[in-house]
């Protein structure tokens, strides 16, 4: 067997990262592969050479060098394109805005780790993209992104980026790809703290720019009689902006969101993009000369019945609307992505449905998700499509890539073929998430050392909605749980202890460590240690 | 029932189609006719007609009078409006409503570069509710936190229109002002950790005005200079444009009136004796409780008083308010309004102004004004709005009673000849509206259920690693 | 001068601010008055076209179309105007407060969830000067109840004119007053539902506090039994003793609940309690009629001028409430729930008559329905022969803004009319 086929059966066999060396020349074969700048191509077949497409089509000779893939009926993709993301950022936090007439007083903001940002703000340099982030992307199909942070007002200058193995450096596409603006207020008492405010300040920070690149110009001409002008990052980030070299995606969801949005941009007559977009579908007209890239995170309904039958019309009307806007930009011929914005990795594939659901073709998605962002990005001589000369990031699931069952198996990108994760790093991530869920949830059988002896009670936890119910028996009667709560892993819960004498209530205080349980009760005659344990 | 906001390019529902059905057949032409006959018109500046027609055409009142007097054409559509009342739209010169996002931009002592006009949302139902009290037009404004706050913006509730329709076309610009305890903020602290702020005493807030236009004119001649200069031939570095600085120097070009929110006579006294010193106008002083202790020096100052009539002693400075304020005013020449500052109680400005005939004695004739023709001459529309007059805007309501027994209520509302509330259609669009919300949500509810069973089906082939979601 | 006497020269002058605007006419004097040929509306029978009413010793002794005058008695020409019973607000904190935003002012929530034992008539104010400004539209009795929290404290059923808290009250406890929990879990302007975790967080302060108010109910009837029982000397707990005449149905409870699932948990748990139950609030109200028929509870509603919480609502949804129950024949009273505009409650009550209620119920709203409500009709709510002489002399129509009130007797005394604000508007109608 040659070294070729080693690699590449040590890579079937155990998924293991590439072997350094393996020359990058691949035929995949045995699929239907969907090139997007033409129409699908049954038993098609893909050439990858050191990076790049080197051929595609239906009767293409397979080189001799080529490690041959049989995806076996399988479905052949450019990589996916999500070009709205903050991966690798930490979230700005929800913050609810404060109203009021006169003079209301707001609250202070809870503390954040979100990145500070300005107009100088470089994505390609703060970017902390782990491990598990990135593949947990790929593992959707997704082999480029565009990474900005969601925090702040000018969230800063963004980057483009491949999701294969290896540093930033290697990775980048294009950095300072675009500046994006969010409409978001500050603090209360930190200007501006209003969304009118936010509108003011924006405004005030291109007025500056321009000035400043003014006074720079004559500045630099003739220097001797005139005062220096201030230099900063943030002030040249915005002059490239307004000398259209630099587009500002705007991030704006509602229609009233967009059309501010608009004015500032027709005011200071900027290149620019629009992104979130969920109401498009109640102003498809007006967006036929913007690009805009639709977030896929579709308005959710309340959980409880009653929650959602107090909700206006308006809103529900809205949420069920939002979906159909990628089909109604289709048909009016907007030019428009599909993104994830503020989704997580795990949840744009299945917004992606949605939209097919509410109207919009599998094929339409597909080229929103590939060619559609590469040109919004402009990137689309390099990426968006399988031609030739185009990198390969190609991308090969089991069943059409929209189906619900698909699964992504096979991911190349800079036609390397990149480590998807494996079902155990699922199960770690998904056993991670589970035990967030409900620590407390069981039947424990709990000791309490009281000062007249040990009392053996057995207590049945049941959570839901963050809230503690359950009963209990042994030792000291039985009934229902009281005043149940818990936070994280501490759990407080009250019992009606009956002696022969009287009832008086004991109050649980625990901490909960896998199936164990430790803490303390209080009751009228002191405070006693417990523990206790979990069976199955 | 509240109308859903439309837009252009919109996706219809039927429910939605059916909506706008219903519109269409209420004159939407620019040549449309509306005839309403038989009502005693409440004209406001030319007195009451008894059994009186008003004749609609397109967005302005084409004929008022008596109604053998007033020719209605083939083709209008006619409201026999017999026993009814019709009172021009009232104006309200102090709302917040429709505004996006918090009414204060609190972090700055004068913030006049921001603009309510920029965050006004046609989605606040408040403004349909308004409409079914008889209110067309109001001044939406910044909130009280700053001594001096950001411009404000005149609209019409044109609800059912894009949001850019609202604003009044042609109106004065106009900014907020706010004197006493809310700039000073007196009975608010920022969170522990963020300092307090100047000004925290009336003197600050004197001070944060007078250096504003002082800064101002500074502005100004910097720009005048540089002007200067390049007219010379030279090529100097442009000076900051700088948003606020503008904005102030347009209030001393007499381009923005000052509407200014406050309570105390001595901080009246205050800003006119400032508006003299720097030269600013100030047009409407807000509130303004304690007018009545200095009632004719802002008469003698030409400046305006738009109050709410019996709200007192929720602060220090309102304590010495009295419902008599409004007739002490009107008496000592001021130009007298009452506004609301309320969601609520701009759907009944008409019962405030009845409460000027309680309380100080004024007239039927001198009542109506406070709520129409008076809010309209603060606000500069009166050659459009405040009365119901040919030429002016068919701004008006139909009222089943006089406007001023509280047994009244309004029948149906009209801005510029479009009938936005109508009680009759309201009673049929909330049933039209729950029926479409239970559809919707029965919806959603059947296509959960659907969705779980096809989970539930497809369940059989989990491996036991996998976790649940 | 000595700190004794600055400090005293101090209050005096902060007390001279406030109280002394009004100067009794007769203070202290309840003698006979006679109002001749008015227009006379007894509200529990019919209007009677030149009528006269007689009061004497503070009671009323005749009404009728030709009562007899006693001699000595003062007599007012009624000539073209009226005479109706004085105005019962059904729930309000006229007293309790006099700058909302002065705290040392302030005496209407007490800190806390549970305050059974807070009672209204210890913080009433008799010389504030919201009470003279109250009166001025013929409002001459009543509810002042605390707030805040979820038991908020026990209210009093007042007269408007006394110079010292107990000189006002006619009933004490009246009601104990519970403010419901409400689960709010949507929010915003633009309504979206929060993030999990909030709604999460939302539901769980909601069970929290339920199970806080049904634990003290509970601790509360085992401290009934106890009592009752006096088998055993305990130590007394003031809070609970409070709630003994709620637990045991012999003071009812106001239950303070606006929407149409804070009403149904509220009736829920005062199903569990057997708690008399007066419903308050009552924005959706209209939605629960046949569980408050089957319960027989009586609605206060108000404040009528206020708007609907939900955008879907129909814009006149507090106004057509009272018509409703009105035909469900659901007993109901009409509350201001204000201090400082207290003396509006007549025209909460026009806009429900605007908005379909019969004139004649709309001013039993704010008359009888609440002495009846509160078991006080022997004494209030009418002009019959018996009662205590409330009686009010206007121009018109109460319910109409227009009218003035002319004369107003409470308890048979003759109370001025004047006020810290017509002090006020005098002395600047005079300013030279």
């Amino acid at each position: 067997m040659s070294r070729r086929s080693v690699c590449f059966v040590v890579l079937l066999l155990l998924a293991a990262p590439l072997c350094a060396d393996a020359p990058g020349v691949y035929a995949i074969t045995g699929g239907t592969v969907h090139p997007v700048s033409g129409g699908a191509i049954e038993k098609g077949v893909v050439i990858i050479r050191d990076g790049l497409i080197e051929a595609v089509g239906a009767n293409v000779a397979i080189p001799p060098d080529a490690t041959v893939i049989d995806v076996k009926g399988g479905h052949v993709y450019p990589g996916l394109i999500d070009a709205a993301t903050s991966l690798g950022f930490v979230a700005a936090p929800r913050r609810r805005g404060f109203g009021g007439g006169g003079g209301g007083a707001p609250a202070a903001a809870p503390a954040s780790q979100a990145p500070e940002t300005s107009p100088a703000f470089l994505a390609v340099r703060e970017a902390k993209l782990s491990d598990d982030d990135v593949e947990a992307k790929r593992a959707t199909g997704v082999t480029t992104i565009l990474t900005v942070p969601s925090s702040g007002i000018f969230n800063g200058q963004s980057v483009i980026l491949n999701l294969g193995e290896g540093s930033m450096e290697a990775r980048v596409i294009r950095a300072g790809a675009t500046q994006q603006v969010s409409f978001t207020p500050r603090a209360a008492w930190t200007y501006p703290d209003s969304l009118m405010g936010v509108i003011s300040y924006i405004k005030q920070s291109l007025l500056d720019a321009q000035q400043n690149a003014a006074a720079l110009a004559i500045y630099n001409q003739n220097p001797a009689g005139n005062k220096r002008p201030d230099q900063s990052a943030s002030a040249d980030a915005l002059a490239a902006v307004l000398r259209r070299d630099v587009p500002v995606v705007f991030v704006a969801d509602s229609e009233l969101a967009m059309r501010r949005a608009m004015a500032i941009a027709n005011e200071f007559k900027l290149r620019y993009i629009l992104s979130g977009a969920r109401q498009g579908y109640r102003m498809a007209n007006d967006l036929k000369s913007i690009p805009v890239l639709v977030s896929v995170k579709w308005p959710a309904a309340p959980a409880s019945k009653e929650d959602k039958e107090e909700q206006p019309l308006r809103v529900i009307r809205d949420r069920q609307l939002a979906p159909t806007t990628p089909a109604v930009l289709q048909k009016s011929g907007v030019n428009f992505a599909l993104v994830s914005g503020p989704a997580k990795s795990g949840e744009f594939i299945a917004g992606i449905r949605k939209a097919i659901e509410n109207g919009l073709s599998s094929d339409d998605a597909l080229r929103a998700t590939t060619l559609a962002p590469a040109r919004i990005l402009g990137i689309d001589r390099q990426l968006g499509t399988l031609e030739k000369g185009k990198i390969a990031n190609v991308v090969v699931s089991d069943k059409p890539i929209f189906d619900e069952k698909a699964k992504v198996t096979r991911v190349f990108i800079d036609g390397r073929e990149t480590k998807l994760p494996s079902p155990e790093d699922t199960a770690r991530r998904g056993a991670a998430a589970a035990a967030d869920a409900s620590p407390v949830e069981g039947t424990w059988r709990i000791t309490v050392k009281t000062s007249t002896g040990d009392a053996s009670i057995t207590a049945t936890l049941h959570v839901e909605n963050g809230v503690v119910t359950g009963t209990f028996s042994g030792d000291r009667g039985s009934g229902s749980i009281r005043n149940g709560s818990i936070d994280g892993t501490t759990v407080e819960f009250t019992i009606a202890a009956k002696t022969e004498t009287e009832a008086t209530d004991w109050v649980f205080h625990g901490t909960v460590s896998g199936t164990n349980m430790n803490g303390t009760v209080s009751t009228n005659l002191g405070t006693f240690q417990f523990s206790g344990s979990k069976g199955q | 029932m509240k109308k859903r906001a439309a837009s252009s390019g919109r996706r219809a529902g039927v429910a939605v189609i059916a909506f706008f059905a219903a519109v269409a057949a209420f004159a939407q032409s620019r040549d449309s006719v509306v005839a309403i006959r038989d009502a005693t018109i409440l004209t406001v500046t030319k007195g009451k007609i008894e059994h009186g027609t008003v004749l609609i055409r397109g967005s302005k009142i084409a004929a008022v009078g008596p109604n053998d007097s007033v020719t209605v054409p083939a083709g209008a559509q006619v409201i026999d409006a017999a026993g009814k009342f019709v009172l021009p739209g009232i104006i309200d010169t102090h709302s917040h409503t429709g505004v996006d996002g918090s009414v204060n931009e609190i972090s700055l002592p004068n913030t006049g570069m921001v603009r309510i006009g920029d965050v006004m949302t046609n989605e606040d139902v408040s403004a349909y509710r308004q409409l079914a009290g008889g209110t067309t037009t109001a001044l939406v404004l910044h909130g009280s936190a700053n001594p001096i706050g950001g411009q404000s913006q005149i609209v019409k509730w044109k609800w059912g229109h894009p949001v850019s329709e609202w604003p009044v076309v042609g109106a004065p610009r106009t900014i907020k002002f706010a004197l006493g305890e809310n700039p000073k903020s007196s009975n608010f602290r920022p969170p522990p950790g963020t300092p307090l702020q100047y000004p925290q005493t009336r003197m600050g807030v004197e001070e944060v005005i007078r250096k504003s236009f002082t800064d101002a004119k500074d502005y100004t001649a910097r720009w005048d200079e540089y002007d200067a200069r390049r007219k010379r031939g030279e090529n100097p570095l442009p000076p900051r444009r700088d948003l606020l600085m503008e904005t102030m120097a347009d209030i001393l070009r007499g381009n923005i009136d000052v509407h200014s929110h406050c309570y105390r006579a001595d901080e009246i006294m205050m800003l006119l004796n400032l508006s003299d010193e720097m030269g600013f106008k100030v047009r409407e002083l807000q509130h303004v409780l304690e007018g009545y202790k200095v009632a004719r020096e802002i008469a003698a100052h030409g400046v305006g008083g738009g109050t709410f009539i019996d709200w007192w002693g929720y602060k220090a400075e309102a304590y010495d308010a009295i419902p008599y304020n409004v007739a002490l005013m009107e008496r000592a020449g001021v130009l007298t309004s009452v506004n609301s500052d309320s969601d609520e109680l701009a759907r009944h400005l008409n019962q405030d102004a009845a409460k000027a005939m309680k309380y100080g004695g004024l007239t039927e004739e001198e009542a109506l004004r406070l709520c129409t023709i008076n809010p309209a001459k603060q606000l500069r529309l009166d050659s459009r709005i405040g009365s119901i007059e040919v030429g002016k805007d068919a701004d008006l309501a139909i009222w089943t009673g006089h406007p001023l027994s509280t047994y009244s209520r309004v029948e149906s509302t009209f801005v510029e000849g479009e009938m936005l509330f109508d009680r009759q259609r309201d009673l049929q669009l909330r049933k039209d509206l729950a029926k479409e919300k239970s559809d919707r949500l029965k919806k959603e509810a059947d296509d959960e259920a659907a969705k779980k069973k096809k989970d539930a089906a497809a369940a059989p082939a989990k491996k036991p690693e996998d976790t649940n979601e | 001068m000595s700190r004794r006497t600055i400090a005293i020269t101090c209050a005096f002058f902060a007390g001279s601010l406030f109280g002394q605007s009004v100067i009794m006419n007769n203070p202290g004097k309840k003698p006979a008055v006679a109002i001749r040929n008015a227009t006379i509306y007894p509200v529990t029978s019919a209007p009677i076209a030149h009528g006269t009413i007689v009061f004497d010793k503070g009671v009323i002794t005749a009404v009728g179309a030709n009562a007899t005058i006693p001699a000595g008695a003062m007599i007012i020409d009624g000539t073209g105007l009226s005479v109706y019973p004085g105005l019962i607000d059904a729930g309000s904190q006229v007293g309790l407060q006099e700058m909302s935003s002065v705290a040392g002012t302030v005496d209407v929530a007490e800190l806390g969830d549970i305050n059974p034992n807070a009672r209204a008539e210890v913080a009433l104010n008799p010389h504030s000067n919201v009470i003279p400004v109250t009166r001025v539209n013929g409002i001459t009795t009543a509810v002042v109840e605390p707030e805040g929290g979820m038991i908020s404290g026990s209210s009093a059923l007042v007269q408007l004119a006394g110079w010292t808290p107990a000189e006002m009250t006619l009933k004490a406890p009246l009601a104990m007053h519970i403010h419901f929990p409400r689960i709010r879990t949507g929010g915003g302007f633009d309504e979206q539902p929060q993030d999990e975790e909030a709604e999460k967080e939302a539901r769980k302060t909601y069970t929290k506090n339920v199970d806080k108010l049904r634990d003290t109910f509970r601790d509360a009837q085992a401290y009934a039994k106890a009592a009752a029982a006096k088998s055993r000397r305990f130590d007394r707990d003031v809070m609970l003793e409070a709630l003994v005449p709620v637990v045991e149905g012999r003071v009812p409870v106001v239950m303070h609940a606006n929407l149409e699932r804070d009403i149904r948990a509220a009736l829920k748990f005062a199903d569990e309690f057997k708690l008399k139950v007066i419903l308050a609030d009552g924005e959706d109200v209209a939605r629960v009629i046949p569980d408050l028929k089957s319960r027989n509870i009586p609605v206060i509603l108000g404040p009528i001028l206020a708007l609907p919480t939900h955008e879907d609502d129909p814009y006149d949804l507090l106004f057509t409430n009272a018509k409703a129950l009105l035909d469900a024949g659901v007993p109901f009273a009409i509350q201001s729930a204000d201090a400082h505009n207290a003396r509006n409650l007549p025209y909460h009550a026009a806009a429900c008559a605007a908005f379909g209620l019969p004139k004649d119920a709309a001013l039993k709203s704010i008359t009888i329905n609440p002495a009846q409500i509160f078991g006080v009709a022997d004494r209030v709510g009418s002009l019959e022969v018996g009662k205590l002489a409330n009686v009010i002399v206007t121009d018109g129509d109460p319910l109409e803004i227009v009218t003035h009130v002319k004369r107003l007797f409470i308890g048979g005394e003759d109370i001025p009319l004047d006020s810290y604000q017509t002090l006020l508007y005098d002395k600047f109608s005079k300013r030279p």
